[in-house]
């Protein structure tokens, strides 16, 4: 492997991953905060693109990308609410709320895909990238939109950590997550952070989408690819703990970056899966995952 | 006795889970400033009482008052907003927070947060250990250490009044003994309490009545320095639960 085939390796899995810490991190803060998997979070990253793409385009109302993008997020930020509110709150005191709300969610991630198909439909779309042209990172040539992706993914991630770690909703927010009850009597409105807890990680979903919408293609399935690699991570990097999804997220990104080059696009998928089998064989509670929970 | 010098009136409250009742009408009272004790067999409603006010469950029937306002309908929120504060029994807290956070965290309402500062100082004058060990997270504290977060994370919510369900479970004699000294230094205060307690010496040492609950009811008032005698009540209290 020349210095230059590994530059552009590592650069490629750099995005991939920044792109994985994103959506995964959403995922990750709804099951930990509700014990849940949203199975419509990707869907809403494909939402948020074709919004974006509908008021900044100029096939659609062409106006400014900064409008395209606050529209966007706001779309998501309310769909995500309405998914708490519609298909996830009326279980909350169910035994079976896991089982249930797979089923619900992924009834709206079919809703969204095919809505956004009859919307939108089925021609590849790309929104504008933030900011234009090409830079040079770590001696390989990439788009100046990826190289955003690659500094923002860390940038928001942060503020989402000091976010839970030092505000008082934030603070609510890992309360509830870790002991729902205790919260309430302390006089916290679980189902309020339960909504907040939707809105920021459908915001996060929403932001991912236009980041990456105009580096890949938009299509109505734009958003299944990336769910089922965060499905992966937040598993792999074990339940419950954001701080193991963003690591298992990079670590996946460079992983796949490598399987690629080495083994070809084809076989890089099922190879992961291998893999990762392999280590939950060893470690079934994931990187960094607590043993129980 | 008025209405006004009343802080908790509950009259006939039925409360429980799932379809059946474990309350079955249940009625008491604990005047203000007055330290009330509530003992009884385990399953014959005392913890199912305490959440029955807080709102942990919603009640079935009956009315509650709080300092003369009738908070039957109020939400858990509005009922710590009130001041009435249920420190839960065996509360593991936030797993993963630490004592600091935990403790600040606590203060969540308006009204305890404006108190913050004044009820943080308290609650680190009075359990030490705490402040010793501000970075520890909860998972990792001892039974003792844990209930005194417990009732320090209660003292932060800005309580007009205390409702503290067990707070020696499982603990040593002398963690027990601690324990009291704190709870009767908070009563000194002035401040209201209602607790529930299996350990009849412990309870008996700290209140000024006691309710004696038995299956859903109080079977009997006690109060101090009456002349039901010690021996009386573990009578009572074992006699019912041989019967049962």
């Amino acid at each position: 492997m020349t210095l230059d085939a590994l530059s552009t390796v590592l650069v490629s899995g750099i995005v991939l991953a920044s792109v994985y810490a994103l959506i995964a991190s959403g995922l990750s803060l709804v099951w930990t905060t509700l014990g849940i998997f949203n199975f419509a979070h990707g869907a809403l990253m494909t939402l948020a693109a074709y919004l974006a793409w509908t008021v900044s385009d100029a096939a659609g109302l062409g106006l400014w990308l900064g409008a395209g993008i606050a529209i966007a997020v706001a779309g998501v930020v309310a769909a995500g609410v309405l998914i708490e509110r519609l298909i996830v709150r009326p279980f909350y005191d169910h035994r079976d709320i896991l089982l249930i709300t797979v089923m619900t969610t992924l009834a709206a991630m079919i809703f969204i895909e095919k809505g956004s198909q009859l919307i939108w439909g089925a021609r590849l779309k790309q929104l504008r990238p933030v900011v234009p042209g090409q830079v040079n990172f770590l001696g390989t040539t990439i788009s100046a939109q990826e190289a955003l992706i690659i500094a923002l993914a860390p940038l928001l991630l942060g503020l989402l950590f000091l976010f839970l770690r030092n505000s008082r909703i934030g603070r609510g927010i890992r309360a509830v997550g870790q002991n729902p009850n205790a919260a309430k009597l302390i006089g916290i409105d679980v189902s309020r952070l339960f909504i907040i807890t939707f809105a920021l990680s459908a915001a996060l979903a929403g932001l991912t989408g236009i980041l990456l919408g105009s580096v890949r293609m938009v299509t109505p399935a734009f958003g299944a690819e990336p769910l089922v690699k965060a499905l992966i991570i937040v598993i792999f990097g074990g339940l419950g703990s954001l701080g193991g999804t963003i690591v298992a997220a990079y670590l996946l990104g460079l992983l796949e970056a490598f399987l690629i080059f080495f083994i070809g696009i084809y076989w890089a998928p099922s190879m992961i899966f291998v893999l990762l089998i392999l280590i939950l064989l060893v470690r079934p509670q994931g990187l960094l995952g607590k043993v129980v929970r | 006795m008025s209405e006004a010098a009343l802080a908790l009136d509950i009259r006939d409250l039925r409360a429980g889970y799932d379809s059946y009742d474990v309350l079955h009408g249940m009625s008491l009272h604990v005047a203000n400033g007055e330290r009330i004790g509530l003992f009884g067999p385990n399953g014959h409603g005392k913890t199912t009482l305490l959440n029955a006010i807080s709102k942990v469950i919603r009640p079935n029937g009956g009315s509650v008052s709080f300092m003369g306002e009738p908070i039957a309908a109020v939400s858990a929120r509005g009922i710590v907003e009130r001041g009435l504060i249920h420190v839960p029994q065996a509360n593991r807290l936030f797993p993963d927070m630490e004592i600091m956070e935990t403790l600040e965290l606590a203060a969540f309402t308006r009204r305890a947060r404006a108190e913050r500062k004044t009820n943080l100082d308290y609650v680190l004058k009075l359990f030490p250990r705490l402040a010793e060990r501000r970075r520890q997270q909860c998972k990792t504290l001892s039974g003792g250490e844990r209930q005194m977060l417990s009732i320090g994370v209660g003292l932060m919510c800005a309580p007009r009044m205390l409702m503290l369900d067990e707070p020696t479970l499982g603990l040593s004699p002398k963690l027990k003994e601690e324990l009291a000294a704190a709870i009767a230094g908070i009563g000194t205060r002035g401040m209201p309490m209602l607790i529930v307690e299996q350990d009849i010496a412990f309870v008996l040492s700290l209140v000024d009545r006691m309710y004696f609950v038995d299956h859903g009811e109080i079977a009997r008032e006690i109060h101090r320095g009456s002349d039901v005698d010690h021996q009386e009540i573990m009578d009572m209290y074992f006699g019912e639960r041989a019967a049962s």
